[in-house]
């Protein structure tokens, strides 16, 4: 795995994440936070991007479950013949703006959704996103027909 | 996928690179931004307690972020001497190509805000490559101005 940080958690990193989200997309628009999602997707996560251009999803699984772990999410992560589907109940970046006391960017779930897409970008891979309420969503990422 | 808070700082950078393609206003707006967000964390406590609330405050800052950095508090000075920057570090650490202007993001949202509490900082930076630095709080306003000369001076 490309990044595997150890050691304190700075949780109102989420606060800051969930700031500069609210302030883009009001400033440049929607468009604008689209277009950084994917160059975080593509860039940042270049190694998860090429392993699953390689039709390998490996880093992505471990990425999630070592970062959802590590960060005390309430989620579940079930490989199926098609590719795997991860469950999360409560976000924990979302659980933490709320006990800061910040109202949650109502474009907070695009980072689920772009980030993903642009992984899934020019690979066998797609992924399909369901919003289920406030800190709470569904990813399927499975094999293009 | 959400950005997990410890690759925050690689989100940072890519919105720095997004802005400063736009022009230098949109960056240091940006910036203006981060910094009014922040005082609702420290503006209180660097009023009321001055140096020794700055030094509170980076003091969880240090143990939170994994900074290895020297805190020094002195009657007229808080030096915060950074050994090997944390957010830097990722940054460089990264498939992305670094900002070459991240470093700056740092005064310029903490003297706006040491300005609110009546407070001035200078910041002695390496390289933008190097994630060490070090930077000066006074409450006079003739001792900041005499250590930026000073670190000019050595830099030029």
């Amino acid at each position: 795995m490309r990044y595997k940080d150890t050691g304190e958690l700075h949780m109102d990193f989420h606060g800051a994440t969930n700031t500069t989200i609210d302030y883009i997309a009001n400033k440049y628009g929607k468009e604008a936070l689209v277009e950084i999602f994917h160059k975080v997707g593509k860039d940042v996560y270049k190694s998860i991007h090429e392993g699953l251009k390689n039709d390998d999803p490996s880093e992505l699984i471990e990425h999630l479950n070592y970062y959802l772990t590590r960060e005390k999410a309430d989620y579940t992560l079930t490989e199926n013949e098609d590719g795997f589907v991860l469950d999360v109940k409560q976000c924990p970046a979302v659980a933490h703006i709320k006990s800061l006391g910040l109202e949650v960017s109502p474009y907070f779930n695009l980072q689920y959704i772009e980030i993903s897409n642009a992984l899934c970008d020019s690979t066998p891979w797609q992924c399909t996103t369901e919003i289920i309420g406030e800190g709470e969503y569904r990813q399927t990422f499975s094999r293009r027909k | 996928m959400m950005i997990p808070s410890d690759h925050f700082v690689r989100f940072y950078n890519e919105v720095f690179k997004f802005l400063e393609a736009k022009s230098e206003k949109d960056l240091r707006d940006y910036w203006l931004e981060i910094s009014r967000h922040q005082e609702g964390h420290c503006l209180e406590l660097f009023k009321t307690k001055g140096l020794k609330g700055m030094y509170e405050y980076w003091e969880h800052i240090r143990i939170e972020e994994n900074c290895d950095m020297t805190l020094t508090l002195t009657d007229d000075c808080l030096k915060l001497e950074m050994h090997k920057c944390p957010s830097l570090s990722k940054v460089l650490d990264n498939d992305a190509t670094p900002s070459m202007r991240y470093c700056d993001h740092c005064e310029a949202w903490e003297a706006p805000l040491l300005a609110k509490a009546g407070y001035y900082c200078v910041y002695d930076l390496i390289a933008p490559d190097i994630p060490k630095c070090k930077m000066y709080i006074y409450k006079d306003k003739e001792l900041c101005e005499k250590k930026r000369r000073e670190i000019a001076q050595r830099n030029s």
